[in-house]
């Protein structure tokens, strides 16, 4: 009975997501398995990676995988994948789960995960030059947490979670262009944020340099 | 390659992103002349790095087993329910379905059958209705001779306020005419100082009885035996009052 399961499952295991989809959408509880193991991690990360915090990243994965046997039939293949499908899904339940926080905030009851440290521990050295360091990871994941939404969402897409700049595009529902721009731009913050003060004024300095170098 | 442009490559020269190898050479050489597009370089790889860290850090998370357990169960509990509403509604569905199927043939039935006894009738009425061809022509010329009755005076079909405007030359039309009244009649003869084109105008049927020996005017047989008798015949009266057309009616 387990081996004749399991067979069931390498087969449905080699089918693509749509299949898997259409499966699911007809009842069958292993497509639904199959395709919740293969997809939830991006999800998940997505949503915690958004909004840094592990238990929004549970919910908005429950609720776009409750999404998905309501409403699955609204995928189309022809639009783009299933994994770009779900990841827009959970940017709308992340963005509604922030608009619930920050109101919650304004009326003083703060319920996040992380500390209250800020982005930068004080120190002499620059995050940037030792990377192996877990608190100079830490201080780029809060960095992150701290851009605006807009660039927040191209980083954790794009550089966090490796989508392409199509897919990406197709996500926010913008041009690739766009895309480029604010990744562009949203690296250039973190780059300030992630230098220590004293760093910054020498880039500022440098930025004249810089100047020159045009002439 | 200059500064400006260098910096709108120097994310995705950074990232390895896909790019022309020409325009990777060109941004790596100015990075090589300019220290400060180096450092700006060197600035981008370290974030580069410390965003691929995190990745990697956070790569091996997913969500709770319980998000799974929940989610399957929620699955599993839509199974008991779907199902039934969607046989119900697939059964409505069907229903409603077959129905409008038999609907429309039922019409298709019914619009050929309508159609079919109306094409019966016409068919009915040809059969009943023989073609009451005026055995005028070539029979009739003798046959006028013999029967031609009632010498009365000019008898006047019944006119119409407005002068009726006619086609002398249609068979069908006389045809019918002659089977209504169970007469024969000869085909109009066009008058002698009329054009047939002129026959086409229309004009007025006047039914007159004339002399027997009018016959002989259109070159007809006159039955000598009943000379003195009249003959009946349907004059066509143009608009200006001029007969156009004759014909003999028996």
């Amino acid at each position: 009975m387990t081996a004749e399961l399991h067979r069931r499952m390498n087969l449905k295991s080699e089918l693509n997501d749509s299949e898997l989809l259409r499966l699911m959408l007809a009842g069958d509880e292993e497509a639904f398995a199959l395709l919740y193991h293969r997809r939830h991690g991006g999800i998940y990360r997505f949503a915690s990676q958004m909004s840094g915090s592990d238990s929004i990243g549970d919910d908005v994965t429950q609720d776009v995988f409750m999404f998905l046997m309501r409403e699955g039939h609204t995928f189309d293949p022809a639009k783009g994948t299933l994994s770009a499908f779900l990841l827009g899904v959970a940017r709308i339940y992340v963005r509604r789960r922030l608009r619930a926080e920050q109101r919650l905030e304004l009326f003083g009851h703060i319920d996040v995960d992380d500390d209250d440290s800020p982005i930068l521990q004080q120190s002499d050295t620059c995050p940037l030059e030792d990377l192996t360091r877990a608190e100079t990871i830490e201080s780029v994941r809060k960095a992150i947490l701290s851009l605006p939404e807009k660039y927040r969402e191209v980083v954790v897409l794009c550089e966090l979670q490796s989508v392409s700049y199509a897919e990406t595009a197709e996500i926010l529902g913008c041009a690739i262009g766009t895309v480029r721009s604010r990744l562009h731009r949203a690296r250039a913050l973190l780059l300030t944020m992630l230098r220590p003060a004293v760093d910054v004024e020498q880039r500022d300095s440098a930025t004249v340099k810089s100047a020159r170098c045009f002439a | 390659m200059n500064c400006q442009r260098f910096e709108t490559m120097v994310s995705e020269l950074a990232r390895g992103q896909m790019m022309a190898a020409e325009q990777r050479a060109e941004a790596l050489a100015h990075g090589n002349e300019c220290d400060d597009c180096a450092a700006r370089l060197r600035d981008e790889e370290m974030l580069t790095r410390g965003l691929q860290s995190l990745a990697a850090k956070m790569e091996p998370l997913e969500a709770s087993r319980a998000v799974e357990a929940k989610l399957m169960e929620a699955f599993r509990a839509r199974q008991v329910v779907v199902p039934i509403t969607k046989r119900k509604w697939n059964a409505s569905y069907w229903l409603a379905a077959i129905a409008a199927m038999l609907l429309i043939a039922i019409s298709i039935v019914a619009f050929r059958w309508s159609n079919r006894a109306a094409d019966d009738r016409r068919q009915a009425v040809k059969i009943e209705a023989p073609q009451p061809k005026p055995e005028v022509n070539d029979k009739s010329k003798e046959q006028f001779a013999r029967d031609v009755e009632k010498p009365d005076d000019v008898d006047v079909l019944p006119q119409r306020s407005k002068p009726k405007r006619v086609r002398p030359v249609r068979p069908d039309n006389a045809q019918v005419a002659n089977h209504a009244t169970k007469e024969i009649a000869t085909d109009f003869i066009p008058l002698s100082y009329m054009s047939a084109a002129s026959l086409q105008e229309g004009g007025q049927i006047i039914r007159v009885q004339l002399p027997r020996s009018a016959l002989a005017n259109f070159g007809l047989p006159v039955n000598m035996d009943r000379y003195n008798e009249k003959v009946k015949a349907d004059v066509i009266y143009g608009v200006d009052g001029t007969a156009r057309a004759i014909r003999f009616v028996q």
